[in-house]
């Protein structure tokens, strides 16, 4: 008697959790998708790609979509495809072994250039002849240093 | 006249290398005979360029089936319009084209220049020259455009025959922009050409001062603004043409091209540094020595195959040619500088850390760590394979990983800069400059967010973008209000006359405008949206706000191909907007035969991009995928912005001249006369 009555029960919340369910494992393909390039030689992320008749998208995804039904874990999806593929099914490099190489250089060469411009700001600092002293008021300047000025003056302040 | 085009192009080079033997010669000896011979090989070679080139565009026209070219790029069906666009569409044809653009940017300084600057121009010929002799010997020696076409007969005896049509031209360059984005982005790779020219002179010639930069600045402008609209083009193109709904995807090829502009947008900023403080001269010189390289490395990642790409239509083995031609452009620029860097000895003075001068080193800083990480990520997989033995790809995600900061803070470097005054900035003029953009960038923001925009990165970049559109209001509000009190024009006329009177430096704030408009447009990409799915006639689906009705479905037979199309309706709030027809191409006697045509129905807020994905195999039906795309039309926008800037910027100062009125030196010192001036407007155009 208690199962009859649990069973429609069950029933209703099947059918509300299925959708989510199923949005869910939607997400999750396109969220692990992304990670990885169609191998039909566009270059595109796998999701992405919808070149006309590209068959290769096509099979990638729905093999994804039975490993991500299956339960499988990121990484070993990401062995599957690999061996499957080769290297260049990445989309991004791994962040580890000779691949975060790719990663570092962009961060490695601003670090660098940030401490040669600071390094070299500083030391031109260093260089800046102290300011001159205010002229007082109703000195005379000559018209040839008057002209100097007023040239440095456009050229600092034209552009 | 294939026979006629292949001499003229042999006698070119045979000019081009007179020109650079010769033009050393006349610099060791400085016989002015041999000098102006030299010069006029240089244009002499130019002239026969351009009749070898347009013997080509002859051939393609009059359909001549018996050169390789015009078999493996033209058909008979082909519209006339494409006829033009064949000449590059092929390895073969590219490369003349790209000695057909150069010979029109050399023809032009050996002109300009003929009776000027007597000390640099020989060294300015001979560096072009050289570059010609390179290109030339490939037009005539490994890749040229004049074969034709032979079978072996029966007596083992090459024979000439004739095809009675050709294969066509690539479906994907039968757009109207493939008509106009390569001339764009050729240009723009040729002109850096200019620039480099008189670097190198000028370096090898101990050429005093910063006359090389006067020289050529208009030049890189002109370059730099080519190569701006080719990316803008090439992208346009990979989005209305290749039906990904994607305008950028890191392509090998697209990055190739953005390499330059990001260093020669460095350049263009640098290079004030150099105008107005006399610094970072070596910067500057290595810069555009830089510049040229990555254009000729552009080209050799787009023809050479190196990296797979789908901008990439021709390949083939040309690749040492262009390693050769790039090690030793490289050692003779090392060399140069090495042995003349005396002379590149700056002023190097700074006297604030907060300043316009540490502004462009920063920016200078960005481009290059944004040109390097984008040159590193597309040779990756070329290093990775040769370093550990897998090639290990690295797409979109990665770029886009690594730029969106990078480009940000470009950003907020433009909005920084121009607010920023040269040699030092108070701690009063930063608050009051940057107070009402930091508003405005907020207000933007906080818009962003109720408009329903929730990305960070995308919120980030309208703050900076408003910021950035603050700060040149302002820029260009201070001046008109000055101008309008001394002369009584409105705001509007005196801001027109403000930008006339420095072209250069409001030309550049107009650019910044075409670039915070692109930025808008980039920081939607975020917020894209898609669907797909089979439909039958009259079905409907949900795109957005937007309901997309497949009406009907019919063929179109065109003179080259026959388009399937699909007759979409767009409805808003259940009100029809358009019909949309997307299509699929099948084209007549190429090889790739299919082709996608998509259509977009384009507003300020967003696109409605449609594609007819083909045919589902399971249901028989075609396939509708449709793509939401906001706030794409504003790249497009800022694209015309950037431009215009640009020719703005190339335009001669209008001169205000002052007429300083007689006043007696009992009364006031000449600086107090130059803070208070007794003076009358006169108007005047140099």
């Amino acid at each position: 008697m208690t199962n009859r009555r649990l069973a429609p029960l069950l029933l209703i919340i099947a059918f509300a959790v299925l959708p989510l369910f199923a949005q869910q494992q939607a997400d999750r393909v396109k969220e692990v998708g992304g990670k990885f390039l169609c191998m039909c030689g566009c270059g595109q992320v796998l999701t992405q790609c919808n070149h006309v008749g590209c068959t290769v998208s096509t099979s990638m995804l729905k093999e994804l979509g039975t490993m991500v039904n299956r339960g499988d874990s990121e990484d070993k999806i990401t062995q599957t495809f690999v061996q499957e593929f080769g290297t260049t099914v990445y989309a991004e490099p791994p962040k580890s072994g000779f691949s975060l190489v790719a990663w570092l250089m962009p961060v490695f060469y601003f670090l660098i250039g940030a401490g040669i411009v600071v390094f070299f700001i500083m030391k031109w600092r260093k260089q800046a002849p102290a300011p001159a002293a205010v002229a007082p008021a109703g000195v005379h300047i000559s018209p040839e240093a008057y002209e100097r000025a007023r040239s440095q003056a456009n050229r600092d302040t034209e552009d | 006249m294939d026979v006629f085009g292949s001499f003229t192009l042999l006698l070119a080079f045979v000019c081009a290398v007179y020109a650079l033997v010769g033009g050393i010669a006349a610099i060791i000896t400085r016989h002015p005979l041999l000098v102006k011979s030299t010069r006029q090989a240089g244009m002499a070679t130019c002239v026969l360029i351009f009749i070898a080139t347009f013997s080509l565009e002859y051939l393609l026209f009059t359909d001549n089936f018996s050169q390789a070219y015009v078999v493996s790029h033209s058909n008979r069906d082909l519209s006339a319009f494409y006829k033009v666009a064949a000449l590059w569409s092929g390895q073969e044809g590219s490369l003349l084209f790209w000695s057909f653009l150069l010979s029109i940017y050399v023809i032009s300084v050996l002109i300009a220049y003929r009776n000027k600057n007597g000390e640099l121009m020989p060294y300015v010929g001979v560096v072009l020259a050289g570059v010609q002799t390179f290109f030339l010997t490939l037009n005539n020696f490994v890749e040229s455009p004049f074969k034709t076409l032979a079978t072996v007969n029966a007596s083992g005896v090459l024979e000439p025959f004739t095809r009675v049509d050709g294969n066509g031209l690539n479906p994907l360059l039968q757009y109207p922009e493939m008509v106009i984005h390569p001339p764009n982005l050729y240009s723009g790779y040729t002109g850096f050409t200019i620039p480099f020219a008189f670097a190198l002179a000028a370096l090898l010639a101990r050429y005093p001062g910063e006359k090389w930069i006067h020289l050529t600045r208009k030049w890189t402008m002109i370059a730099w603004c080519f190569q701006s609209v080719g990316i803008l083009l090439g992208a346009h193109w990979a989005y209305a043409v290749l039906g990904w709904g994607g305008y950028w995807g890191w392509d090998p090829v697209e990055n190739a091209s953005l390499l330059p502009w990001l260093t020669g947008t460095a350049f263009l900023h640098s290079v004030m540094m150099q105008e107005k403080r006399g610094m970072m001269k070596v910067w500057n010189v290595w810069l555009v020595f830089c510049t040229f390289l990555l254009c000729i490395l552009g080209t050799f990642l787009t023809r050479s195959g190196i990296v797979s790409s789908v901008h990439a239509f021709a390949n083939s083995h040309i690749g040492p040619w262009f390693v050769g031609f790039l090690g030793l452009t490289l050692l003779v620029c090392f060399v140069a500088y090495y042995l003349n860097r005396d002379y590149l000895k700056s002023e190097n003075q700074l006297d604030s850390m907060i300043s316009r001068e540490s502004s462009f080193l920063f920016n200078n800083l960005l481009f290059l760590v944004a040109c390097i990480a984008v040159l590193s990520g597309t040779l990756f997989p070329v290093i990775s394979e040769g370093l550990s033995g897998s090639r290990i790809s690295v797409g979109a995600p990665f770029f886009n990983k690594i730029m969106i900061p990078v480009g940000l803070a470009i950003l907020f470097l433009t909005g920084v800069g121009p607010l920023l005054a040269w040699r030092k900035t108070s701690g009063d003029s930063l608050k009051r400059n940057f107070g009402w953009p930091v508003i405005f960038g907020l207000l933007c923001g906080v818009a962003a967010f109720f408009m329903g925009y929730r990305d960070t990165f995308s919120i980030i970049c309208l703050v900076l973008c408003g910021f950035v559109f603050w700060t040149i209001v302002m820029e260009f509000y201070r001046g008109a209000k000055v101008i309008s009190a001394r002369t009584g024009m409105s705001k509007i006329m005196s801001a027109h006359e403000l930008a006339m009177r420095n072209t250069r430096r409001y030309g550049g704030y107009v650019v910044h405008f075409g670039m915070v408009l692109v930025f808008i447009g980039l920081a939607g990409s975020a917020f894209n949206t898609d669907v797909q799915r089979p439909m039958n006639i009259g079905e409907s689906m949900k795109l957005g706000p937007y309901t997309l009705v497949l009406q009907s479905a019919d063929t179109k037979p065109e003179q080259n191909y026959t388009a399937q199309r699909m007759i979409v309706e767009v409805l808003k709030n259940n009100k029809q907007l358009m019909m949309l027809y997307p299509e699929k191409r099948q084209f007549q006697g190429t090889e790739q035969a299919n082709g996608t045509m998509v259509a977009i129905y384009s507003t300020l807020r967003e696109d409605v991009y449609v594609v007819f994905a083909g045919i589902d195999p399971d249901s028989s039906l075609p396939v509708i995928h449709a793509f939401l795309n906001p706030l794409v039309k504003w790249i497009w926008l800022g694209g015309v912005w950037v431009v215009m800037g640009t020719l703005l910027a190339l335009m001669p100062n209008r001169r205000a001249a002052l007429a300083v009125g007689l006043v007696p030196q009992t009364t006031a010192s000449p600086i107090t006369q130059a803070l208070n001036p007794s003076v009358t407007l006169r108007e005047g155009h140099d």
